[in-house]
C-alpha cells in the first residue's frame, strides 16, 4: 500500500499519454476558466500593466538617464543585489544546516530543532526586525547590556541576520524532502567500495544535491529583495528599491519615480522567479531506476558535535527573538523595565487596535477561501483541462508571488486609485485610497487573494500531479460532469493540499505587508502597517503585543482551518496508477 | 545478446583462489517495532565454500535481504558471527570489508559518468592514475560497456546500467560478491540473459557470491546451491535438484514449483522409502528421514509427474476443470484424496480431455516424495515481493 499523500519527494517519471486525454469542455470548464482568468487579470495582469505604461511613459524616460548616471541610484540598485545575495546565501547554508542535522546526524533533539526551524513560517513582519533592534541592537539587551559593546545593526549586517533568520525555513523545509529523497543504496554502494563518511559526503552525498541548491537559493533571492518591511524597519542608512520605491509613493507622492524603480525591481525579481521554476522543473536524477532501498546510516562519529552546535547557535538565536516578541509583550519596557504588564495587549484588543485587528481579521477571512478554491482550481485547469494556454495561466497565476509586493501595491495604486470613466458614465469608482468604496478595504482583498493563489496554486498541482487522470476519466465516464468531478473526486482526494493552501493564505494574508501598506486608508486599518508606525516611533512594547496577537490570530485560524476541512487524512491507493501522469 | 568477448580476464585471479570461504554462525537479527520486537534473521547457519553460487531464496519478508546486509555491514546482527576465511568480521565496517554489492537498485551514481562510476572505489583507494584506467577498461571491455564510458546512468538501458553496477562492484577485486536481487528490474527476456552472463563471469573468476532473490526460477537456474528461507529460518540449504525433488518440509515443496500433497500413513519405512496407500494403489516412494512408519506424512506428487488416461467407468478420478497454455495442459482432477493438479506438458492436439471425463491416474513413485509436517491448504503465501 502506498500513501498517496505526502507526495514522494523524488520527481515522477512523466510519461508521454498515449491515449488523447477528453477534450469535451462543458460549461463548467468555460465558466471556471473565464472566472480564474477574470482573478488574475484584476488582481495582477491590470495593475503590472498599469505600473509598466507608467514606467514606460514618455515622461519617465528621462528618469532611467538619471538613474544610470546617479551615484546614489545605482548604490540601491547595488544595496538590493547584495542583499538579496547575501541573504540567498545564508538562509540556504541554515536550511541546508538544519536539513544535514535532521536527517544524517545520530542526535538528540532533533524533533526540537524541527520545530524551532519551523517558527519563522508564522512570523509577523517587524516581529524579528523588532526583537533583533532590541536585543542585538545599539543599546540591545545581549550587545549592550550583556557584552557591553557599541553595535549597530541597522543596515546590511542586520538586514542579512533577520531576512536569513526569517526565510531559511522555506529552504530548509526543501532539503529536507530532498535529503530524504535521496536513494540510501547510493550511500550504501560507496561504503561497500570503500568511502569514509567525508568522502561519501563529498563525492556523493554533496553533488547530488548541489543542483537543488540553486532553487530555494534564488528563491531567497527574490524574497530578500523584495522584502519591504524589514528594510523600513532595520535598514537605517541602507536603502533598497523596494524601500526606495516606497518612499517615492508615500513620501514624495512621485508615482512616476516609483514605477521606474518598481520596474527595476521587477526585472531581476522575475528573471530570478523564472529561473528558480525552472530548476525545479528539470528533472533531476536521484535515482535512475528501481525504488530506493537499504538504510540511511547516521552519522555516530565525533563530527556529529560541531555540527550540532552550530545548528543549536543558530537556533538559540531563533528562539532568543522570538521569545524576546512574547516577553517584549508583557513588559513595561523588555530589557529596561522588566516590570510584567498588560498595558499593550490592552492597547492593542481593547485600544486602538481593536479595529485593525477586527478589519484585518475580517478581511483575510474573506480572501481565504477565495485564494484557496481558486488556487486549486487553476491548479486544476493547468494540469488536467488546458494545454497550449496552460503555461500562461500557470505563469499569470504566480505573478503574485513572483512580483515584489510593492510593485504590485504600486500597480494598484495606479490602475484602481482614479474613477474609471467612460464618457461621463463611471464604470468603476477608485478601489485605492480615502474615498474610494467600502473603504478601500476591496483592494485590500483582491491583493490577499492575489498574493495567496500562488501557494494553492503550487501545493494543488503538486497533488494533482501525483493524482491518477484515470480517476477523473472514470468519473466523467460515469457520466459526472466536469464541475462535479472537480467537486465530488478532485476537492476530496486533494484535501490536504487544500488544506495546507488555505493555512498558507489565511497566514500570508494576515502577515501581508509590502502590497497592503499602500492601500490601507483611514477606514480600513490593517494589523501589520500598525506595527510598522509602532516599531517606529520606538513603542516595542505595543508592537510585540500585535506581533503575538497577530500570531495567536493566526494559529486559531489554522485550527479552524483543519476543523472545516478534516485533518490528516490518510488515502490509501487501491492500485497503481496507470503508468502516465498529465502533461 | 549481451556475450562479451570470450577469452579475457576481467581482473587477474589473485593468489590463492581458494579465498572466500564465508562462515554464517547462529545470525540473528531482531528489529525493534511498534507491536515489539520482530526477529527477520532467526539463527541462521550457514557455509559457503570458497567460488560458490549461493543463493538465497524465499518469499518477501523471509530476512534473506537482512542477511546479505548484515554480510554487507550495512545491518548489525543482534547476535551470531560472520567468518570470512576464518576470521571474525563482525566488526569490521563496511568500507573495509572486501566484498562488492550490486544493488537492486543499481545505485549508480547519477553524477557520475558510466566510467566515473566504475572507477569509483579504486579512485578512493588512491590507485595510480594509469592503473586505474587500465582496470576500468578491461572491465568495460569484459562487461561489454566499451563506447558508453562517458555516458550518464540515466542515457542507458535497463541492461546496460545492470552491468555497470557488476563491472563496479568486480573492479574492486572482492573476494566475495553480494547480490540484492540484481534482476528484478528488467524484462523477462534481458533477465535471462543477465543470468546467464553472471554465472559465466563468476565461474571464471571464482568469486564466492551470495545472492538475494525471491524468483525461484533465478534460484534454480544459476546456484549451485539454494538457501530456502522463511520466516527468518533457514529451511532448506541443497543444490536446486535437491530443493526440487526431495523438499525438506512442506513449505519447500509447496514454494518451489508446484506440488500436490496427499495424506498418507506410511505402513514402513526402509532404506529411505516408504511404503504408503495412495489413490488405490500401493507404492514405494523415497521418503525424508524423519518419516516414521505409522504416522501420518504427505506424499508430494509434482503436477507434471502425474499422467491421466480417459478411462470411463473404471476412471478414480474426474476432471473438473481445463486449462490450455499451448504448450501445456493443466487439469484439476477431482479424487477421493482431493483435487490433484495435473499438467500435461507438449499436450497432443487429439486427446486433450474434455471436463467430466473420467479418469485413470499414474503416478511416478520415483519422481515422488514422502515428507512430514503440516500442510494448511492450496492457499499459500504468494512469493512476491
Amino acid at each position: 500500500m502506498t500513501m498517496l499523500v505526502p507526495p514522494p519527494p523524488a520527481p515522477v517519471e512523466t510519461a508521454p499519454s498515449n491515449r488523447p486525454r477528453r477534450r469535451s469542455r462543458d460549461v463548467g470548464v468555460t465558466v471556471a476558466l473565464v472566472a480564474s482568468v477574470l482573478l488574475v487579470a484584476v488582481g495582477s495582469v491590470v495593475p503590472l500593466t498599469a505600473m509598466l505604461s507608467t514606467a514606460l511613459s514618455g515622461s519617465a524616460l528621462p528618469r532611467y538617464a538619471q538613474f544610470v548616471t546617479s551615484s546614489t541610484d545605482l548604490a540601491i540598485l547595488r544595496n538590493t543585489l547584495v542583499l538579496g545575495l547575501l541573504v540567498g546565501a545564508c538562509g540556504t547554508a541554515i536550511g541546508f544546516l538544519f536539513a544535514f542535522v535532521q536527517t544524517r546526524l545520530a542526535v538528540p533533539g532533533k524533533r526540537i530543532l524541527h520545530v524551532v526551524a519551523l517558527l519563522p513560517i508564522v512570523s509577523p513582519p517587524f516581529a524579528v526586525a523588532t526583537a533583533a533592534i532590541v536585543l542585538y541592537g545599539r543599546q540591545g539587551a545581549v550587545t549592550h547590556g550583556l557584552l557591553g559593546v557599541e553595535y549597530d545593526i541597522y543596515g546590511l549586517d542586520g538586514l542579512v541576520l533577520v531576512l536569513s533568520l526569517s526565510l531559511f525555513p522555506v529552504a530548509y523545509l526543501g532539503m529536507l524532502g530532498m535529503m530524504r529523497g535521496l536513494d540510501p543504496a547510493m550511500e550504501e554502494a560507496a561504503m561497500n567500495m570503500g568511502a569514509s563518511r567525508w568522502q561519501i559526503f563529498r563525492t556523493v552525498q554533496l553533488p547530488l544535491l548541489a543542483p537543488g541548491l540553486a532553487a530555494p537559493f534564488l528563491l531567497l533571492f527574490v524574497e530578500g529583495i523584495a522584502d519591504l518591511a524589514n528594510p523600513l524597519a532595520l535598514g537605517g542608512d541602507y536603502t533598497v528599491l523596494a524601500s526606495r520605491a516606497y518612499l517615492a509613493v508615500t513620501g514624495e507622492y512621485d508615482t512616476t519615480s516609483a514605477a521606474v524603480y518598481s520596474l527595476i525591481l521587477l526585472v531581476p525579481s522575475v528573471a530570478l522567479f523564472l529561473a528558480q521554476r525552472y530548476w525545479l522543473g528539470r528533472k533531476i536524477r536521484t535515482t535512475i531506476t528501481g525504488k530506493p532501498s537499504g538504510t540511511v546510516h547516521l552519522i555516530t562519529g565525533w563530527a556529529r558535535w560541531p555540527i550540532l552546535a552550530l545548528a543549536v547557535f543558530v537556533s538559540l538565536i531563533v528562539v532568543s527573538l522570538y521569545g524576546t516578541v512574547l516577553l517584549g509583550s508583557l513588559t513595561r519596557v523588555f530589557g529596561v523595565d522588566n516590570t510584567l504588564t498588560l498595558q499593550h495587549f490592552r492597547e492593542v484588543v481593547l485600544g486602538a487596535g481593536r479595529e485593525a485587528l477586527r478589519d484585518t481579521t475580517l478581511l483575510a477571512a474573506v480572501a481565504t477561501p477565495v485564494a484557496g478554491l481558486f488556487g486549486l482550481l487553476i491548479a486544476w485547469l493547468v494540469t488536467r483541462r488546458l494545454r497550449r494556454a496552460a503555461g500562461w495561466l500557470d505563469f499569470a497565476g504566480t505573478l503574485g508571488v513572483a512580483v515584489p509586493g510593492t510593485v504590485l501595491g504600486i500597480g494598484y495604486l495606479l490602475a484602481y486609485r482614479p474613477d474609471r470613466y467612460v464618457g461621463d458614465l463611471l464604470v468603476l469608482p477608485g478601489l485605492v485610497g480615502g474615498t474610494a468604496i467600502a473603504g478601500g478595504s476591496l483592494a485590500i482583498v483582491l491583493a490577499y487573494i492575489t498574493r495567496s493563489v500562488p501557494a494553492g496554486l503550487r501545493t494543488g498541482g503538486a497533488a494533482l500531479t501525483q493524482l491518477d487522470p484515470g480517476l477523473e476519466e472514470a468519473s466523467m465516464n460515469l457520466g459526472a460532469g466536469s464541475v462535479r468531478t472537480f467537486r465530488r473526486v478532485v476537492v476530496p482526494l486533494i484535501r490536504p493540499a487544500l488544506l495546507t493552501g488555505l493555512s498558507y493564505s489565511f497566514a500570508r494574508s494576515m502577515t501581508s505587508i509590502s502590497t497592503v501598506i499602500l492601500l490601507v486608508t483611514p477606514n480600513t486599518k490593517i494589523i501589520t502597517s500598525q506595527i510598522l508606525s509602532a516599531a517606529n516611533t520606538g513603542r516595542y512594547g505595543v508592537a510585540f503585543a500585535y506581533c503575538t496577537v497577530l500570531t495567536a490570530v493566526v494559529l486559531a485560524g489554522f485550527g479552524l482551518i483543519r476543523l472545516l476541512i478534516g485533518g490528516a487524512v490518510v488515502l490509501h491507493r487501491t492500485a497503481a496508477p496507470t503508468g502516465r501522469t498529465p502533461r | 545478446m549481451t556475450t562479451t568477448r570470450s577469452g579475457e580476464r576481467l581482473v587477474p585471479p589473485k593468489a590463492g583462489t581458494d579465498a572466500g570461504a564465508l562462515r554464517l554462525d547462529r545470525l540473528t537479527k531482531t528489529f525493534a517495532s511498534k507491536s515489539g520486537a520482530v526477529t527477520a534473521v532467526d539463527d541462521v547457519t550457514l557455509d559457503v565454500r570458497p567460488g560458490e553460487f549461493i543463493t538465497l531464496l524465499g518469499p518477501s519478508g523471509c530476512g534473506k535481504t537482512t542477511t546479505l546486509r548484515i554480510v554487507a555491514g550495512f545491518e548489525t546482527a543482534t547476535s551470531g558471527h560472520i567468518l570470512l576465511d576464518g576470521t571474525s568480521i563482525d566488526r569490521t565496517p563496511p568500507q573495509r570489508r572486501t566484498m562488492a554489492m550490486v544493488f537492486q537498485s543499481y545505485a549508480l551514481f547519477p553524477h557520475l559518468s558510466v566510467g566515473e562510476n566504475i572507477a569509483y572505489g579504486l579512485k578512493l583507494r588512491r590507485h595510480d592514475h594509469d592503473d586505474v584506467r587500465t582496470a576500468m577498461q578491461i572491465a568495460l571491455t569484459s562487461m561489454n560497456l566499451v563506447g558508453l564510458e562517458n555516458r550518464f546512468p540515466h542515457e542507458l538501458s535497463g541492461g546496460q546500467q545492470q552491468r555497470v553496477a557488476l563491472a563496479r562492484a568486480l573492479i574492486m577485486q572482492p573476494t566475495v560478491l553480494l547480490f540484492d536481487e540484481p534482476l528484478s528490474n528488467l524484462d523477462a527476456k534481458l533477465r535471462g540473459a543477465m543470468r546467464a552472463e553472471i554465472r559465466r563471469i563468476q565461474r571464471r573468476l571464482g568469486i564466492t557470491s551470495l545472492y538475494v532473490t525471491h524468483d525461484q526460477d533465478e534460484a534454480m537456474s544459476m546456484s549451485d546451491r539454494i538457501v530456502v528461507m522463511n520466516k527468518g529460518r533457514v529451511e532448506q540449504v541443497a543444490t536446486p535438484a535437491e530443493i526440487y525433488f526431495r523438499p525438506a518440509t512442506i513449505f519447500v515443496a509447496d514454494f518451489i514449483g508446484r506440488a500436490n500433497f496427499v495424506e498418507v500413513v506410511p505402513e514402513q519405512v526402509t532404506d529411505g522409502a516408504a511404503l504408503v496407500n495412495a489413490l488405490g494403489e500401493r507404492l514405494r516412494v523415497a521418503a525424508h528421514p524423519a518419516v516414521r512408519a505409522n504416522s501420518p506424512a504427505y506424499l508430494m506428487i509434482r503436477p507434471e509427474t502425474i499422467s491421466l488416461q480417459p478411462a470411463g467407468d473404471a476412471g478414480i478420478g474426474a476432471v473438473l476443470r481445463s486449462t490450455f497454455h499451448g504448450h501445456s495442459v493443466d487439469y484439476e482432477v477431482e479424487t477421493i484424496s482431493g483435487t490433484l493438479h495435473v499438467t500435461e506438458a507438449g499436450p497432443d492436439p487429439d486427446a486433450l480431455i474434455d471436463v467430466g471425463t473420467n479418469v485413470a491416474i499414474t503416478l511416478r513413485p520415483d519422481r515422488s516424495y514422502v515428507l512430514n509436517g503440516s500442510w494448511t491448504g492450496p492457499d499459500r503465501t504468494a512469493p512476491t515481493d
